[in-house]
Parts: structure tokens; C-alpha cells; sequence
């Protein structure tokens, strides 16, 4: 029996009148991948403000190991454990890849004399997901599918045991799916629990042990993929009723 | 001929240091301040007030000036950190014009309008500077120096870093961890406390400390030496300040009717910058930086490795997957 990570209670969101979620309970196990699915609008990326602190929920709590989470800054919440990546490629153009995973690792004037070993984590990192022979580059110089994998080392190469992944395959060919999907279940063999948004069903049943299917801001379900792509009226929501 | 040279170099140096302090703000972290002239003319009235009451030590000068503009810029930077773009550039206007007016009217301190005058020459270890050649060199020096600093500070510190991560994209540099405010607060006390610098060789130099400079016309200007010369590259202020402050001497050389002289260096001047900015608005060193062998070393960078770059290592991709897109 797993025990819980991270819990959202009763979390409802408006803006203006619109109640993007009208009322959410979903729980994270420690070492599993979960993932988020669900048609557009359906409140992925909103959950994943709402728990990274970039949102504040109007009603309900998220708690992370037993602590709840309300009122903590982004950067706080960071610092607790949880990471994210945003759905549109956000690296820091300015600065060489290595540095942009190096911002991941440094926090506080420890990490003045840490430099050699972070290092040495970053340029692991960079190695796991193809950057390391462009540890030097700009990174506004990059491909876009090699700023995807910037976003995913800087998340990697941090300490954070919780990963939150909104949409890291979106834009990607199939050479770079398949590094994404295969770098995944590493991570859960390394320890860390994961909160994926994803679109490509594909890398969702690839990857995930449980999926939430969300709509409107609702679970309206939740399983294995074995157990949610059987179902019918998911694949009409999902699809709009309009592919079998 | 030779003083007026050395005069001019002196006067850029002093530019160049100040530009390049404000550098840190504009060109590494994103923050873009009218106030930095203020942190300038505290360094300038902290030598004189040092000069005229304690002696003309330049090390005392420049611990006075350093501790003064750093606590003086925890003020601005209190309320102005918390904000972004161009609410900062008005909160330091503000700063800019309240601080211009307590240097013009605070006469107990800073001799008003009259502002202060007698202040000697700075000594160094009982040696006194006292020709403009050594205050040429002083002023090099300190240039030296403070690049040095910045260098170090944005190229080899986990600070440099997260500045620059914060000034590309906030969100992102949040989302790791790093807190906006006090990253911002410490740009604005560093880049101010280096500024006052510029501040102590000026009021040696000139031996005369009024308001005129250090308010929102002085910050503008200094502004325009960044972004002319290259915010975000080291060298860009440091160029931006010689040229904005060698560039009008020299259309004095110009064969300008002499009844439209004033004007008409003003007209040119300003086509000049409007143009450079047109042509290439990174700055001058912009246009040296594609120019050097480094530019063309760093695009095939950029252009290799590509093949380089494999599935992970011992990880299988799972068998059921096929990569047939996205059902989105």
C-alpha cells in the first residue's frame, strides 16, 4: 500500500463566473505515474497552478505530505518538493544549458561551494536526455524539441520528489517521443512519483500506472489504462463522440 | 590638446562605471531603473562630505559611498522589487525625483543649489592623486575592476545565474525555486552600490558636488549608454558610455556653420542613435559581436551535435507503444 503524497480536498477555482473547477478531490501516491487526461478546458493546467502555487484556490486545501500548501509562494512550494514544467517551452534563452539546469540546483549560499557537484548532477542529467554535447549552447539557440528536453532536464536534475508534467511530448517527432516516453518509467525507477498531463494516449498508456480522466474540472473517472481506453462513453467525451 | 583627452577619458571611465552598474539591473536581470543616477551622485556627496569633514582618504571615500548608496537603494528597491517592466520604471522615476530634490534642497548636507564645494584630491595609501593622469588611471582601474566584479558575479555565481534566469522568464525561475523579490532587491543594492563608485572619482576629479546629473535626466542617460552599447554583453555599456560621451566632442571637429553649430550637433547626435538603433538594436556590441571569429565558432555550436543525441540509455521503450501522434 502506497501512502499518499498529495491530496486536493473539495479544491473548487472561478474566474469570473466560469467555474473552471467546480470541486476536485484527487490524490497522488508516492512512486506512481499518474496521469491527467481529458478533453481541452477540462482544468489540467489549472490543477497544476492550483498545486504549484501559481493559482490559490478559492475554496478546499492541497496538502503535500501532510502539509498544507495553502498561501505557500511557487518558489516555497519548490522548495517543499514539488517541480513543474509549464505546457509552452519556458527555458532561460539568455543563458547556456548547462547554466539553465545549474538555476534547477542552486538555492542559498550553499550552493556557492556546491558548484563542482551540481555540476557533475546537471551534466548527468544533460547526458539522459541528449543535451550533453551542447552544455555550452545558448539555449534560445536550441530546436524546439531540444528546449522540451531542457524543460524536462532542469525538472530532473532538481531534487524535487514530486515532477508535474504538463503536456512534455506536445510538438515533439517521434524520435523525440520515444526519448520522453522511454525516460518516464526511469524516473519512477528512480524514486520519483509523477503528475503528467498528456494528450498522445499512446505515451499515457506507455507510461502510466493510474490515469484521472478529468472533465469540466471533475474526476469523472479513474484507473488503469486498460481499464479507462475500454470505456466507451470516455472515448466519446474525449473525442467529442465523433471517433471510435 | 592632451588634457582636453584626458579630461574626456576621465569623464567616460566615470560613465562606464555607472553604465555598467546598471548593466546588472537592465541587461542581467530585466529590471529597468531612471533612478541609478540617485546612487551616482550619493557616491559623489559621500567623497565630499568624507573630503571636507574626515581628509581625503579614497578608500574611506569609497567604504562611505558603498555602505550609503547600498542602504539608500534598500528604499527603492523595497516597493519597486514587488513590482515589474514599467511599474518599475515608474516607482524609480518617482525615487528619481523626490532624491533629485533632496540634493538640490537639503542644503545642510548637500550645500543646495550651490551644492559643495573644495573638495581635495583623493589619496591612496598617503599618495596623492593629485594630476589628471592618475585620475585617469584611477577611473580605469575602478572600470576595470567593477567589470571584473560583474564578470565574475554573472558568468561564475549561482546569483548571476538566477538574475539572468529570472530576467528571461520569471515563471519559470519561480517555478525553481527562486524568490523574484529578493533576487531583484539584490540586483538593485549591488548595481547601486557599484555605481557609487563612478560617484567617488567624480566628485575628486571635479572638486565640486552639486545636484545637476544625479536625477531622472542623468538616469536616462545612463540608460541610453546600456542599451546603445549592449545591454546584457559586458562590453556594451563601457562602449555605449564612450561613445555617447567622446561622440559629441568630436563633432566639435566637424566643419558645421558655426551660427548652427549647437543645434545641428544635437540633429546629428540624435540621427545617429536613432539610426544605430534601427540598424542594430543590440547595440554596438552587437555589431562587433558578428564581426568577431567567436560568433561564427559558436554557431557551429550550435548547428552540431544534432546526431548526438540518442534514446536513454538501457531503457527500453515500451513494447505497446507505437508512435503513431497524438490523439489531441
Amino acid at each position: 500500500m502506497t501512502s499518499p503524497m498529495l491530496e486536493l480536498t473539495g479544491v473548487k477555482k472561478s474566474f469570473g463566473g466560469n467555474h473552471v473547477i467546480p470541486g476536485l478531490d484527487l490524490t497522488l501516491n508516492a512512486g506512481e505515474v499518474t496521469a491527467l487526461i481529458g478533453p481541452n478546458g477540462a482544468g489540467k493546467t489549472t490543477i497544476f497552478n492550483l498545486i504549484t502555487g501559481f493559482l490559490r484556490p478559492d475554496e478546499g486545501q492541497v496538502v503535500y505530505k501532510g502539509e498544507n500548501l495553502h498561501g505557500v509562494t511557487p518558489e516555497g512550494i519548490f522548495r517543499k518538493g514539488l517541480v513543474r514544467t509549464f505546457q509552452e517551452v519556458r527555458v532561460f534563452g539568455g543563458i547556456t544549458v548547462l547554466e539553465n539546469v545549474l538555476v534547477g540546483r542552486e538555492h542559498g549560499f550553499r550552493s556557492w561551494r556546491a558548484t563542482k557537484r551540481n555540476t557533475a548532477a546537471a551534466m548527468e542529467t544533460l547526458q539522459l536526455v541528449g543535451l550533453d554535447r551542447k552544455v555550452h549552447v545558448m539555449a534560445r539557440d536550441l530546436s524546439y524539441a531540444e528546449q522540451k528536453f531542457l524543460s524536462l532536464a532542469r525538472v530532473l536534475a532538481s531534487d524535487a520528489e514530486l515532477l508535474l508534467l504538463d503536456e512534455p511530448t506536445s510538438g515533439l517527432d517521434g524520435r523525440s517521443l520515444d526519448l520522453v516516453t522511454a525516460l518516464i518509467p526511469r524516473l519512477h525507477e528512480m524514486g520519483r512519483t509523477v503528475l503528467i498531463i498528456e494528450h498522445n494516449l499512446d505515451v499515457v498508456r506507455s507510461i502510466a500506472e493510474r490515469i484521472v480522466f478529468l472533465e469540466s474540472g471533475r474526476v469523472i473517472a479513474t484507473g488503469t489504462g486498460d481499464e479507462l481506453f475500454a470505456r466507451q462513453d470516455l472515448a466519446d467525451i474525449y473525442f467529442g463522440g465523433g471517433v471510435q | 590638446m592632451l588634457q582636453f583627452t584626458i579630461n574626456l577619458l576621465i569623464m567616460a571611465s566615470i560613465a562606464a562605471i555607472v553604465a555598467s552598474s546598471l548593466n546588472l539591473l537592465i541587461g542581467y536581470t530585466g529590471v529597468f531603473s531612471i533612478a541609478h543616477a540617485i546612487f551616482y551622485g550619493v557616491g559623489a556627496y559621500a567623497t565630499a562630505l568624507v573630503s571636507l569633514h574626515w581628509g581625503s582618504s579614497l578608500l574611506l571615500a569609497l567604504v562611505v559611498a558603498l555602505v550609503s548608496s547600498g542602504v539608500l537603494s534598500v528604499l527603492l528597491a523595497l516597493p519597486a522589487a514587488r513590482v515589474t517592466g514599467e511599474y518599475f520604471v515608474v516607482v524609480s522615476l518617482a525615487f528619481a525625483l523626490v532624491a533629485s530634490t533632496v540634493f538640490a534642497q537639503w542644503t545642510p548636507v548637500t550645500g543646495g543649489p550651490a551644492g559643495l564645494v573644495g573638495i581635495s584630491r583623493a589619496t591612496l595609501f598617503g599618495i596623492g592623486l593629485n594630476s589628471n593622469e592618475s585620475y585617469l588611471v584611477l577611473s580605469l582601474a575602478l572600470l576595470a575592476l567593477v567589470t571584473v566584479i560583474l564578470y565574475v558575479l554573472i558568468r561564475h555565481t549561482p546569483l548571476g545565474r538566477s538574475l539572468q534566469a529570472l530576467r528571461d522568464d520569471p515563471l519559470a525561475a519561480q517555478a525553481l525555486g527562486k524568490n523574484p523579490f529578493r533576487l531583484r532587491l539584490t540586483a538593485v543594492v549591488i548595481s547601486a552600490a557599484l555605481a557609487s563608485t563612478g560617484g567617488v572619482v567624480y566628485a575628486g576629479y571635479i572638486a565640486f558636488v552639486n545636484a545637476d546629473g544625479f536625477g531622472e535626466q542623468g538616469g536616462v542617460l545612463f540608460m541610453a549608454m546600456v542599451i546603445l552599447g549592449g545591454a546584457g554583453t559586458l562590453s556594451g555599456p563601457i562602449i555605449g558610455a564612450f561613445f555617447i560621451t567622446l561622440f559629441p566632442a568630436l563633432l566639435e571637429f566637424a566643419d558645421l556653420p558655426s551660427q548652427a553649430k549647437g543645434p545641428l550637433e544635437q540633429i546629428i547626435y540624435g540621427a545617429a542613435l536613432v539610426l544605430l538603433m534601427l540598424v542594430r538594436p543590440s547595440g554596438i556590441a552587437g555589431i562587433f559581436s558578428a564581426l568577431s571569429p567567436g560568433h561564427w565558432r559558436r554557431a557551429r555550436a550550435v548547428a552540431g551535435a544534432d546526431a548526438g543525441r540518442q534514446p536513454v540509455t538501457g531503457v527500453p521503450v515500451p513494447g505497446e507503444y507505437t508512435p503513431t501522434g497524438g490523439a489531441a
